[in-house]
């Protein structure tokens, strides 16, 4: 049974657009019912990668709003409600109700809506007599966007800035535990299953591994709770493990270049949900969609860009080879002689080739869209070298450091000013020891590009607090050699020069490094010291061996934002496997390498660095 | 029996919803006296659903029809399930032609039917709209409903007529199996499509003294078959059949089975065409239907403008009334100094 979030989240959809009734074997209602659909701009996030118009035709829903549109009544026909369940929401609904907008009012709400709130939805709609509309109402737990199988989002913004902010109280840091767990609780919920959690100590992960652990556990006393369906004996048997982190125990991912097309897609020209929308030749915008029906983003995706640029090509000269083939067999032979076989011979063929031409064309357009996206992508790679950057911080990171004319050298080169702050940022993070003149240096030539150094300044303060905690925590300092000593304990000599060449080619996130280790479970001084929770068991007995055993599947989630790049490692990470794990990847939001440094960049400004004088970056 | 893990992730709060609601009945007394709880209060809604202008009772007959229209192509995509289940099977000795037939015949009927059903639905909608007082909305919903119904009628018309290409298929795979095991020259005289078979082929199959091969036979008829699918003229069956006939007519001692068969392939062939006049019938009425990749976001930026166009809208309003509203206290303001002067200097 592989937990396949994103099919699991469009059953529930469908579903609920049957007004949760029972949905037979073709996914469709037994009984047509036409009706309207409503939802909010969270929701129609969560729908819009899921479910495309034709679904909801096939649903019979026939009309589709945002909540804030001007809607006009219709009657006879009921209306189903998709919404946050928030304050805002509510007053529209009752407004809409004693408007008598519709006949009936299905309210679905995307997490668990509160008591409070629920009241006032009675007596609003008890004041103005339209308690009779509302016929049903649903918590339906799937407040999370699914972008594919394996990746959720849970559309929670600024969430790296929030939890590191210097000012933040003791409040607000609950508030945003208390939104990721209840996000994560939907996840699990929607795919039934109570995992095993682990988180390294300290930190937001801690905080919401354990608040996880105590609402899955009060949800668990309840007799009737959303997982004893599923907790069957097989599920119960293999769960998977939850594994949470923090976006600080590895923050180089957020923001290194990539070099392989999914990411530099994302990076880049900033996919949105699934969806990307790139200037076309005529000057005019194109939006393309980008979601595994789309074989050639499946198949490739993950390949460096240069070898996507040779498969775009390979790809049209076979479409080019069985488009001749189709004319060939139908009209090419003209002069051919006439008689009975062949005519006979013509009209199959005609046949064959009208059946083949809507498979034909919709392998051109595939390969139109990909050959527009990657002609924007090199228009970008070289105006910005983005190669030599993704390749000179990959050395970075394993080799620990880059010779200083270098580094000069990429910062005064091509590049845009985000670019260059990334570089520097990475070049910050990959050095052992802060070299102080060389700092200096680099931050005077990041002013020279007038690049707008706060985040740099925030990364040296965090990085300064490292180092003096050097001990602390030795993963998040992230270092290649670092690790290999402890991982093999020899001499870093003897080791370093194997590891290199082994992984400048493939080299691994610290993330993915450590989630190897818990899948397999085996005694491992990285992991010894991670937290385990485990909501189905008593509290008194926590810790017994069976919970560290391998897992088969794994939900990897990172707190305070994650891009392609990780999900990709993971997921490489997932297939190399014997036998085949499967890894979930979710985080509180996907963001650009130049989203998250913003992020830094207004952290770095809330703790007075940076320098004001400088224009801002954007 | 629902899916399993459907079930586990949602929740029905409307038992809560409405315990909570009953409570508030009790503390607070609701400004309307009509404390029915919701379960009695569907009827009255009926009442008063009843009492409201006469468009709501043509929607609801819209609706009515509508899902009528929706049952039976149900009903007629299951008959054809049943129809694609006979016309599969390829055995030679059991061939159920009758059952087929029957069924075809049912299904055509059913086709038409709900054709034409459609297109009055269309009327009733085009009518609707113009009588121009209803909203927008509810247009657009009705409109989307005729839609969605000539797209599944559609649907469940190219099915029909793949079943019965299908079957075309079945019954020249037979034809040939009976020419490979039962096949000398002078049967292939009595296979009525030899006759049918154009002139060029046939000259060279006489040419040739050997008999020819049976494969030639059946591919001759498929030509013959794919001659009369791809002609648009209405005539050419009737034409092919009078020709039938009379060959029939000329050649009295023919293997009645053969003509069986011959005719349920006539059938089916015919069946065919008039399928492709619905088809085409139902082609211009469908539009294209872009709308299949489209994601609902896409309407974003067009509710947007249409968000920014109506507030600009609402503040020109506001604009004019308020300017009304100046220019009323002016022009009476004036009214007043002239009935001041009139009370005072006049009179």
């Amino acid at each position: 049974m592989a937990l396949n979030l994103r099919q699991k989240q469009t059953e529930c959809i469908a579903r609920m657009l049957n007004l949760n009734q029972p949905v037979n074997a073709t996914g469709t209602a037994n009984e047509e019912v036409y009706k309207i659909l409503i939802y909010d701009r969270f929701c129609q996030n969560i729908l819009s990668p899921l479910i495309h118009v034709k679904d909801l035709r096939k649903h019979g829903v026939t009309l589709y709003f945002l909540i804030d549109k001007d809607r006009k009544p219709v009657h006879d026909v009921p209306a189903v409600y998709f919404v946050q369940a928030n304050q805002q929401n509510i007053q529209r609904i009752i407004a809409d109700a004693s408007a008598s907008l519709y006949d009936s009012f299905h309210l679905n709400f995307s997490s668990s809506i509160p008591r409070a709130l629920l009241e006032d939805l009675a007596s609003g709609t008890l004041n103005s007599d339209s308690i009779q509309r509302i016929s049903k109402v649903h918590d339906q737990y799937l407040e999370f966007v699914t972008l594919e199988e394996n990746l959720f989002s849970l559309a929670q913004k600024n969430c790296y800035v929030q939890l590191n902010d210097p000012k933040a109280g003791d409040r607000e840091i609950e508030e945003i535990i208390e939104r990721i767990v209840s996000g994560l609780f939907c996840v699990l919920a929607t795919l039934g299953v109570v995992p095993v959690i682990r988180c390294p100590r300290g930190g937001p992960a801690e905080m919401v591994a354990s608040a996880l652990d105590q609402k899955l556990r009060d949800h668990l006393l309840s007799k009737n709770n959303l997982f004893s369906e599923g907790g069957n004996f097989v599920t119960s048997f293999q769960r998977p493990m939850l594994c949470i982190f923090d976006r600080n125990f590895e923050l180089s991912v957020g923001i290194q270049h990539d070099f392989r097309y999914r990411p530099l897609v994302h990076d880049v020209l900033g996919l949105k949900l699934n969806r990307l929308s790139v200037q076309g030749e005529k000057g005019g915008m194109k939006s393309y969609e980008l979601d595994s029906t789309d074989p050639f983003w499946v198949a490739n995706g993950w390949l460096e860009f240069p070898e996507v640029a040779v498969e775009i090509e390979t790809q049209l000269n076979k479409y080019k080879k069985d488009v001749d083939e189709v004319n060939k067999r139908t009209g090419g032979d003209a002069g051919a002689e006439f008689d009975g076989t062949d005519l006979i011979g013509n009209t199959k063929h005609l046949m064959n080739a009208v059946n083949s031409l809507p498979e034909l064309t919709e392998r051109k357009q595939v390969i139109d869209k990909h050959t527009n996206i990657a002609t924007v992508l090199l228009g970008e790679i070289k105006e910005r070298s983005l190669d030599s950057y993704a390749k000179k911080e990959n050395d970075m990171m394993v080799r620990g450091g880059i010779d200083r004319s270098e580094l000069m050298g990429v910062l005064k080169g091509k590049g845009s000013k985000m670019d260059k702050l990334r570089f520097a940022i990475m070049y910050l993070i990959s050095s052992e020891t802060i070299n102080q003149p060389e700092v200096e240096s680099v931050e005077a030539a990041l002013r020279e590009s007038e690049v707008d150094t706060s985040a740099f300044q925030y990364v040296k303060k965090i990085k300064s607090l490292n180092v003096s905690l050097a001990s602390a925590n030795s993963a998040s300092r992230n270092n290649i050699v670092d690790w290999a000593e402890k991982l093999y304990g020899q001499s870093i000599s003897a080791v370093t020069a194997g590891v290199k060449n082994l992984l400048s080619s493939d080299r691994q996130l610290a993330l993915t490094r450590t989630v190897e280790a818990l899948v397999e479970g085996k005694p491992n001084p990285e992991i010894d010291s991670y937290l385990v929770f485990d909501p189905r068991a008593p509290k008194s007995s926590s810790g017994s061996s069976h919970l560290k055993g391998p897992f088969k599947e794994a939900i990897v989630f990172m707190i305070g934002g994650g891009n392609y790049m990780e999900y990709g490692s993971l997921q490489e990470l997932a297939k190399r496997q014997q036998p085949v794990k499967h890894v979930i990847y979710g985080t509180t939001e996907i963001l650009t390498g130049v989203e998250f440094v913003e992020q830094l960049a207004s952290l770095g400004q809330k703790m007075g660095l940076g320098n004001p004088g400088s224009p801002s970056t954007h | 029996m629902m899916a399993k893990s459907g079930q586990s992730s949602y929740r029905d709060r409307t038992q809560e919803f409405l315990s909570v609601a009953e409570r508030l009945k009790k503390s607070v007394p609701s400004p309307s006296n009509a404390p029915a709880p919701s379960g009695s209060n569907s009827s009255s809604a009926k009442t008063r659903s009843e009492d409201r202008k006469s468009t709501v009772a043509i929607q609801s007959e819209f609706n009515k029809r509508a899902s009528k229209i929706g049952y039976g192509i149900h009903q007629t995509s299951q008959k054809l399930a049943k129809l694609a289940k006979l016309a599969k099977r390829t055995s030679v000795f059991d061939d159920p032609t009758l059952e087929i037939q029957e069924l075809t015949t049912v299904i055509k009927q059913d086709i038409t039917a709900l054709n034409s059903a459609v297109v009055e639905l269309q009327l009733l909608c085009n009518s609707q709209n113009e009588s121009g007082n209803i909203s927008s909305d509810t247009t657009s919903h009705s409109t989307t409903v005729v839609d969605n119904l000539k797209n599944r009628l559609m649907g469940t018309t190219k099915e029909f007529k793949e079943v019965l290409t299908m079957r075309t298929e079945n019954l020249k795979v037979h034809e040939n199996r009976r020419q490979l095991f039962s096949s000398n020259a002078s049967k292939d005289s009595t296979n009525p499509f030899v006759r049918q078979r154009p002139l060029a082929t046939r000259s060279a199959a006489s040419a040739s003294t050997s008999p020819p091969p049976p494969w030639a036979n059946g591919s001759a008829s498929s030509s013959q078959l794919f001659a009369s699918k791809q002609t648009d003229g209405e005539s050419q069956p009737l034409l092919q059949q009078q020709q039938h006939q009379q060959q029939q007519q000329m050649v009295p001692q023919q293997d009645s089975y053969m003509q069986s068969r011959a005719e349920a392939l006539h059938n089916v062939e015919s069946t065919i065409h008039e399928l492709g006049n619905i088809f085409t019938q139902l082609a211009t009425m469908v539009s294209q239907q872009g709308e299949i990749a489209i994601r609902i976001d896409e309407n974003m930026d067009d509710t947007l403008a249409n968000v920014d166009g109506a507030q600009s809208q609402l503040v020109r309003y506001l604009n004019s009334i308020s300017s009304n509203r100046w220019l009323m206290i002016k022009i009476f303001f004036v009214l007043i100094v002239f009935l001041m002067i009139f009370l005072f200097f006049v009179a």
